[in-house]
């Protein structure tokens, strides 16, 4: 199978685990030899907010670890635009550079990867 | 078709353990070969050799069931350690691996299904 794998960022990143485990994931299988794209959609599109403060909650900054991930190997992200747009969000708030897609881009970019991983 | 999976829930608490059993049985009896089972986050413990539900379904044994066929069932190491789920504790024929491993079998599959949440 072509080693192209999406990660799809669906939830909040704070709740539940799924985004965590994302970015765990993103770091555990990137070092493999595996192409790994991000692609943020619906609540995921939070995970990529600046200035995240979750102390309160006594968990850390999710936010804080997106920029660093080219240095293992993953550069490709992608945001949903129209998720975006829904939250009063705009690449401006964002932690990162980010390419903005549309609905046939998301599921073009879903489309294009060996794997998905939804979280 | 060379299909993985992957399972990001627990048991009894929500269907996907049961569903993702449930479609590597049916694809195994389509001929389908299944190169391994990733349980992840929560889905670890549906690897825990404790479990004894009364009167109702074994999905530990499940998947016991499913890697003593050949499958590859394996559940991960550090989300183990995050839930105190210890070595010992491990079902028979289901083993403890790193995200390597999950690595190996998305390269090995023609196809990936998740069941999670």
């Amino acid at each position: 199978m072509e080693n192209t794998v999406a990660v799809l960022m669906r939830k909040a990143p704070y709740g539940s685990v799924y985004t965590a485990e994302g970015l765990r994931s993103i770091l555990g299988i990137g070092v493999f030899e595996i192409d790994v794209r991000v692609l943020f959609v619906d609540d995921g599109v939070y995970a990529l907010v600046k200035n995240q403060d979750p102390s309160v909650l006594d968990m850390k900054s999710l936010g804080d670890a997106f920029p660093s991930l080219p240095e293992f190997g993953v550069s490709s992200f992608t945001v949903h635009a129209p998720s975006l747009a829904e939250r009063g969000l705009s690449v401006e708030d964002l932690v990162i550079d980010a390419e903005l897609v549309d609905d046939a881009g998301a599921a073009a970019l879903l489309a294009s990867a060996g794997t998905v991983l939804p979280f | 078709m060379k299909i993985g999976v992957l399972v990001l829930e627990g048991p009894y608490q929500h269907q996907a353990a049961d569903s993702a059993y449930h479609f590597v049985k049916a694809a195994l009896a389509r001929g389908h070969e299944i190169v391994g089972i990733f349980l992840y986050t929560d889905g670890v413990n549906n690897a825990n050799g404790y479990i004894k539900p009364p009167g109702e379904r074994n999905i530990a044994e499940r998947y016991s069931e499913l890697a003593s066929q050949g499958i590859d069932v394996i559940a991960c190491t550090a989300c183990a350690r995050f839930r105190g789920f210890r070595r010992d504790m491990v079902v028979e024929n289901v083993r403890l691996g790193g995200l390597g491993a999950l690595a190996d079998q998305l390269k090995a599959a023609d196809r990936f299904v998740t069941f999670g949440d």
